[in-house]
Formats: structure tokens, sequence, C-alpha cells
């Protein structure tokens, strides 16, 4: 009887202990951020990178998991059909996380993923060898007018940044060039260097980073220079209407409580600005540009929408 | 002798204490991580690849190059162990190394590819010193119409990894181009194959294939027997090599270690075919080819001094290019540029160090390598003693959690045992998988490049012939065929010969 009594009160308290930490999130248990692509990746070692330096404002802990696949809808789906407590998040990538809902019918429920702060937004770009005679997209136009489909351009396949960035160049300087499609942007870099290509499209981000004697950039498609880029000019600056970048950023579940997204972003925003990540940042070419949960939900439409008119030149080219 | 001098340099920097340290805690993890199936070196590196933040450079990138190669080393023993290739490049060792094991050699199986590694690590290692540079060159000279050439080259000479007919060799090929295609396509963003399931959107896992075919094909094969005898079909034999052993593996390690430096360093699949073609090689210039496939020496050590001659040797597109030629070496590109170092002719002038660091530190390694695994081989051959009812739950353990590992979902693992029964019916039916690997794996790299080519050349096929390269290839490919049927066709008479009096 005795012992009844001592185990009763036992599980009482333990039940009274688990309520009191589900109180004080997230404390409670480990985070987990699931990354929506395999481990080494740009994405990956991003957040890992990142992922310490909220630790730190949050006093919690952060587990990463990764779950490859479709593009990130294999992530998006685990993380809405996880129970909406705050202690699943997703990374969540532009445009593909865009692009996925424009074909098909997706398998998460797009209405139930919250943006909760963008790290970083890199903008497409395209290269050239470093001895190539194109300096800017105006010479690679100009060359592209004198021989139609003679400028054979690399990317990762049909509806890829890359790709959505060289239909809109197509468009607005009204030239022909010839996609090549590559498995990743190395294969395609190695077919570039060994002059099997003539030009490829690349985040400023990963070109920033890699070999400078061999590559030179024309110009990069975003509204304004990136911060690691502040030489090349954009593509609006040099006339063609063309804006393709990539944001990485973290999402929950919209039925997370809202006071729990908006402490998770501010502890983003907190670890973004620590001076010890921004060296690492540096380090590894990222080109940093935060937005908290509330101006990124405010600024996604417009994107999506402009998104949707160039689907319509895949579709097109279909 | 300048190289003499950066070769000194680099001995210099690699064995510092700390170096050292690091490039022996990467061996044995990747000889840990290799004994283990499924859990692949690519995982293992993305993991510990934040942790390289808080090292000195040299002795991250060195520690991740050990994992690198000492899982080639760990691969092949559970190749030739308990017939489980876990990467494409042990798949090879597996056709003769396990046969090798059955008949009691296993420890022999294990030196004469422990020592043919090392001996092709430090060829190749040099070869990365002295002629890194020169040859980064000629493999940019791989254009889409070479690969193409090249794979087909390759494909041709996957019909020799199969004992039976040539037929149904053929027709394994054709079934793994077909698991290849599984998929969203890049080139029209279609779905192939993949029956509205989201899993299969990116393809099948080579791992996921390789498990099912060989490992658990092999589990349920064994367990089929009443006794459930396991792998030891003879009683153990000398552990070591016999002096016929040395002779017959000698040459075929030097072929090896000539086709797997070469092949290493053409990016995107060169690495992979080199054990593929060191194998066919073998069992072309061998006396005795019919010992093939029932578990010839050289049938291990030309491979096995392949792929670590590739292994290597796909260091020097990375070296000298900064461009990597697989995921591994995609993950080392991380590794470097987290410290900031952008590998590439630049770094070659300025932090010559690093490169030669390096260089000197993959020979180190490859030489604890050998002092590690050595003495561990008599371990490895008492586990063949273990009772098989004890030895399979631990194997398809092992088997479950690399293969769940792969993208954390179970959907893999099903896969893969569906695999392994499939596998079953092929051993039933007399077909064997080493052809339908080589053909899901080079499957995609053929029809990627040939999609590429045809785009390139404005659709006109005249290009495979116009490009010197591709044509040599090509020429190759036709006296392999010619080759191939003029003896086999003899062959197929005697054996249809022989079964018939049977």
């Amino acid at each position: 009887m005795k012992h009844l009594i001592r185990n009763t009160a036992l599980a009482t308290s333990m039940l009274v202990s688990i309520g009191a930490a589900h109180a004080e999130w997230p404390t409670d248990r480990p985070i987990e951020m699931i990354v929506a692509f395999a481990p080494g990746g740009g994405t990956d070692v991003m957040h890992r990178t990142l992922a310490p330096y909220i630790e730190k404002e949050l006093g919690a802990k952060i587990t990463i998991l990764n779950r490859p696949g479709a593009s990130g809808e294999i992530a998006y789906t685990a993380m809405t059909q996880a129970k909406p407590d705050g202690y699943t998040l997703s990374s969540l990538n532009t445009p593909g996380f865009l692009t996925m809902q424009m074909d098909r019918k997706v398998r998460f429920d797009p209405k139930k993923v919250c943006l909760v702060a963008r790290i970083v937004e890199d903008p497409g770009s395209f290269i050239v060898q470093a001895k190539s005679q194109f300096n800017s997209l105006k010479d690679l136009v100009a060359y592209a007018k004198a021989n139609p489909g003679k400028v054979s351009v690399g990317t990762t396949g049909l509806g890829t940044d890359e790709h959505l960035a060289l239909l809109q160049l197509e468009k607005s300087a009204g030239i022909d060039l010839t996609p090549v499609t590559f498995n990743g942007a190395n294969e395609a870099r190695t077919a570039l260097l060994g002059g099997h290509i003539m030009a490829m499209g690349i985040n400023v981000g990963e070109f920033v980073g890699s070999e400078k004697s061999a590559f030179k950039a024309l110009g990069q498609f975003a509204d304004q220079r990136a911060v690691i880029a502040p030489d090349l000019p954009t593509a609006k600056e040099q006339g063609f209407d063309v804006i393709m970048s990539s944001e990485r950023g973290i999402a929950m579940n919209c039925d997370v409580p809202e006071a729990i997204r908006t402490k998770y972003s501010d502890a983003v925003k907190k670890a973004v600005d620590n001076p010890e990540f921004q060296e690492k940042a540096k380090q590894q070419s990222l080109p940093l540009s935060y937005r908290s949960s509330e101006e990124w939900n405010k600024e996604l439409p417009a994107r999506a929408e402009r998104l949707g008119e160039v689907w319509k030149l895949v579709k097109e080219q279909k | 002798m300048e190289f003499l001098d950066l070769l000194m340099l680099g001995f210099g920097e690699a064995l510092t204490p700390t170096n050292l340290g690091f490039c022996l805690l990467g061996a044995l993890l990747g000889t840990l991580i290799g004994v283990l199936p499924g859990i692949g070196p690519t995982a293992t590196i993305a993991v510990l690849l934040p942790i390289t933040f808080y090292l000195p450079p040299l002795a991250g990138i060195i520690m991740l190059a050990g994992i690198y190669y000492g899982a080639q080393y760990g691969g092949s023993t559970t190749a030739i162990l308990v017939n489980l290739p876990g990467e494409a490049s042990s798949v090879v060792t597996a056709i003769d190394g396990y046969r090798m094991a059955q008949k009691g050699k296993a420890g022999s199986a294990l030196a004469v590819a422990a020592l043919g590694s090392f001996f092709a690590g430090t060829v190749a290692t040099f070869g990365v010193a002295i002629a890194g540079p020169m040859l980064s060159s000629f493999a940019l000279s791989f254009g889409p119409a070479e690969y193409v050439s090249l794979m087909i080259f390759g494909l041709l000479a996957a019909t020799v990894l199969a004992r039976g007919p040539v037929l149904k060799a053929i027709g394994m090929i054709l079934f793994g181009l077909l698991l290849g295609m599984v998929g969203i396509d890049a080139s029209s963003g279609e779905e192939r194959l993949t029956f509205n399931a989201i899993e299969l959107f990116d393809g099948i896992d080579f791992v996921v294939i390789a498990i099912g075919v060989f490992g658990f094909t092999e589990i349920i094969e064994n367990l089929e027997n009443v006794e459930g005898r396991g792998v030891l079909v003879s009683k153990l034999s000398r552990l070591w090599p016999t002096r016929e052993d040395f002779r017959q593996a000698w040459p075929a390690v030097l072929r090896g270690t000539g086709v797997g430096t070469f092949l290493g360093i053409l990016p995107g699949g060169g690495a992979t075919l080199s054990s593929f073609c060191a194998y066919s090689l073998e069992k072309k210039v061998s006396r005795t080819p019919e010992e093939f496939g029932q578990g010839a020496v050289a049938g291990v050590a030309g491979p096995e001094a392949a792929n670590n001659a590739g292994a290597q040797s796909s260091f020097i597109p990375l070296l000298t290019l900064g461009i990597p030629s697989n995921n591994m070496m995609a993950m080392m590109l991380s590794a470097f540029i987290i410290h900031g170092i952008t590998p590439g002719p630049t770094v070659l002038q300025t932090q010559p160090q690093i490169f030669w660091g390096l260089v000197a530190s993959m020979w180190i390694g490859n030489l604890m390598l050998v002092v590690i695994n050595l003495p561990m081989i008599g371990i490895w051959v008492k586990l063949l003693t273990v009772p098989y009812r004890l030895l399979y739950p631990a194997i398809l353990l092992f088997c479950c959690v690399g293969v769940y590992s792969i993208n954390n979902r179970i959907f893999d693992v099903v896969l893969a045992a569906g695999f392994g029964f499939l596998g079953y019916l092929f051993r039933k039916a007399k077909c064997e998988p080493g052809p339908l690997l080589l053909g899901f794996v080079l499957g995609p790299l053929l029809e990627t490049n040939l999609r590429r080519a045809m785009v390139l050349s404005d659709g006109s096929p005249s290009v495979f012939f116009e490009r010197p390269i591709s044509l040599v290839l090509l020429v190759a490919t036709a006296a392999m065929f010619i080759l191939m049927v003029l003896p086999s066709f003899r062959k197929t008479r005697e054996v249809a010969f022989r079964e018939e009096e049977a």
C-alpha cells in the first residue's frame, strides 16, 4: 500500500513537471530542425553553422535532421504533419517552395507553412570562363543576336533557378539561348572550364567562393547588388529585366502559437547579428539578408506572382 | 628537384603530431564506417564537417580525407566476408572475394585486398604529386561526347562481370538501366516510373539496391539451407596468402593501379568505373578466365587496387582545378571553403603547404591503414566462425540502420527488402546482380551525357566520331565486342556440349 501511494505521488509529480515543462517552450526537449537537402550541401552547412548561435539565444538544444528529396517536398510534408508544438521546424528555400506548387498538387497544405525567418538571399548570375570574350550580359546578348542558338548555357534542369533566369533573359533581350542540363553546379562548372558550354547559371554565393582565376560573372539577377558582390552590376542596370534569387530560411507549422514563432524569429535575428556568426558567414560567402517572420510573409506574395509569370514561359517550352 | 622540395614540405606538414593524430583518427573512423554496411563516408563527413570549423584547416581536411580512403579499405572487408558491398566500387570485390571467403580463404582475400590497395594508393599518391596539374587538363577535355563513348565501353565491359550466359548479363544491365531512370527527369521535369510516390522523385539510392540484392539476398539464401551454414562452405585454411596467390596478384595489382589512377581523374563516374574496368581487364588477360567468379585472386587484387588508386586520383581535379569529381569530393570542397581556402591553381602557388601536406598525409594514411588492417584480419576471419544464427541478425540490423540513415526514412528500408526478394528470384534464375548495379550507376550518366551531346551538336551524331578521344573509345569498344563474341561463341558451344553430356 505504501508502495502504491509513493508511486502515485511520483507519477503525479512527474505529470505536473511535464505539464510545467510544456509551458516553457523551448527547453522541454530538443528542437528538431528538418533540413530539406542532403548533408554537406549549401543549405545544410548554413543551418548547421547557424544552429549553435540560435541555441545560445533560446537556451535550447537544436538537432538537425536531413530529410532530402523532391526539392524539399518531403521535408515540408514531414514538418506540417508533426505536432504543432514548436519543436519541429524545417528549412525553406525559394523559388523551389513556390514553383513546386505551380504545376501539380503538392503533398502538404501550403497554408500550413508559415515563414519564420529569412537568413539568406542569394541572387542568380551567369558566369563564363575568365578568358571569354564576354564581359557583361550585353556582350553575351549581342553575340546571341548575331548567332541564334549558338550560346549554350548550363543549368541544373527545367524550371530551376538558372533555367528561369535564362527564360527571362531570352524574353527580355529577344534572343535564343540553348539550355544544357547538368546534375548540379559542379558538373556544369567542369564542362564550362573544359569549354564544352559557353556560360552557366549559378548563384552569386556559390560563385564568390570558387576559383577566381578561372571564371568571371556577367551580372547578377537581383533588385540590388548582393553584399558579397558589390562590384557586379545587376541585370536591370544592364537593361535586362531578369530577377531571380534563391532565399533560404526557416518555416514552422502555422498552428504553432504565434508567440513561439515570433520568439524564434527574434532569436534567429540575434544569432545572425552575432559577430562570430558573421565571420563564419563571410568565410562561406553567405549573402546574409535577414527578414523577420512578418516582413518575409509580406514580401512572398509578390515574389510568387512574378514567378507565376515566368513559369508561363516554362509552359511554353514544354 | 623542385618537386622533391615540395614533397619534403608536405611531409614536414603532415608529420606534425596534430596532423598525424587527425590522420589516424580519420583512417580509423573511415575503416569503421566502411565495415558497417550502408553507413557511407559521405554521410559521416557531412556530420563531421561542422566540427572541422574548430580545427586548423589542414588537420580538418586530412581527417576527412582519411575517412574517405579508410572507408574504401573497410568497405572491401564486408564485401569479402559477408557479400555486402557498401559502395559501387566494392561490388566487384564481392564477386570473387566472397567466393574466396566461402572456400575458407577469407584471410588471404583480405590480405591481398589490403596490400594491393596500399600499393595502388602509394603509386596514385605520387601520381597526384607529380602529374596532378598536368593530368587535370586532360580531364577537362572530356566533354559530353567523350563520356557517352566511355559509358558505352563501360557497359559492354560489364557483361564480363557475370559467369553465366552473355544474354542474361545483358538482360541484367538493361534492367539496371531501367532502375536508373526512376525519378524526375531534369531535362523535361517529367516524373518517370515513380508510381506517384514522392520518395521516388529523386530516384533510388545505390545503397538501397546494393544492400537488397547482395546483403538481404545472401541472408535469405544462407537461411534456406537446413543447417543454416552461413558463409563458410569449407574449413578455414591458412590466414595468409600463399606464394602462388602473390604470384597471381602482383600483375593484377599493377594493371589495376594503372586503370584506377587514370579513370579516377575523370570527373563524374570515372572512379566508379575503375574497379569494373579492372575486373574485365583481368578476366580478359587471364589464362584461366573460368576461375573468375569462383574465387580468383586476381579478381580481388585488380579491382581493389583500381578502386583505391581511383580514390586517390579523384583528388586531382579538386586540388588543381577546384572541381569536385563526385559527392565525396564536393563535401571536401565545402570543407576547404569553410576554412576560406578555395582549391585551384592559386592555392598551389600561394598555399603549397595545404596541397603537399594533404598529398603526403594521404600516403601516411594509407600506410597506417595497412598497419591497422593486417593484424585485424585474424579477428575479421574469426567472425566467420560465429554461428550464423547469431551473425545474421546483426548483419540484418546494420543493413537496416545503414539504409534508414541515407534519407532518414523507413520507405527505403522496405524498398531494400523488396530488392532483397527480387535478388533472391534472380539467384534462382541464375542471373547475377553485378551487371545490374553497373547498369544502374552508368545508365543515368550515359543518358544525361547523350542528351547534352545531342543538344550541343544540334542533334548530329557525327560528334562521336569527330572528336578524337571519343573515336578511340568507340574503336576500343568495337574491338572488345569482337573479342568477346569470338571466344565466347566457342565457349558457349563447349558449355552446351558439357550440359548435353550431363
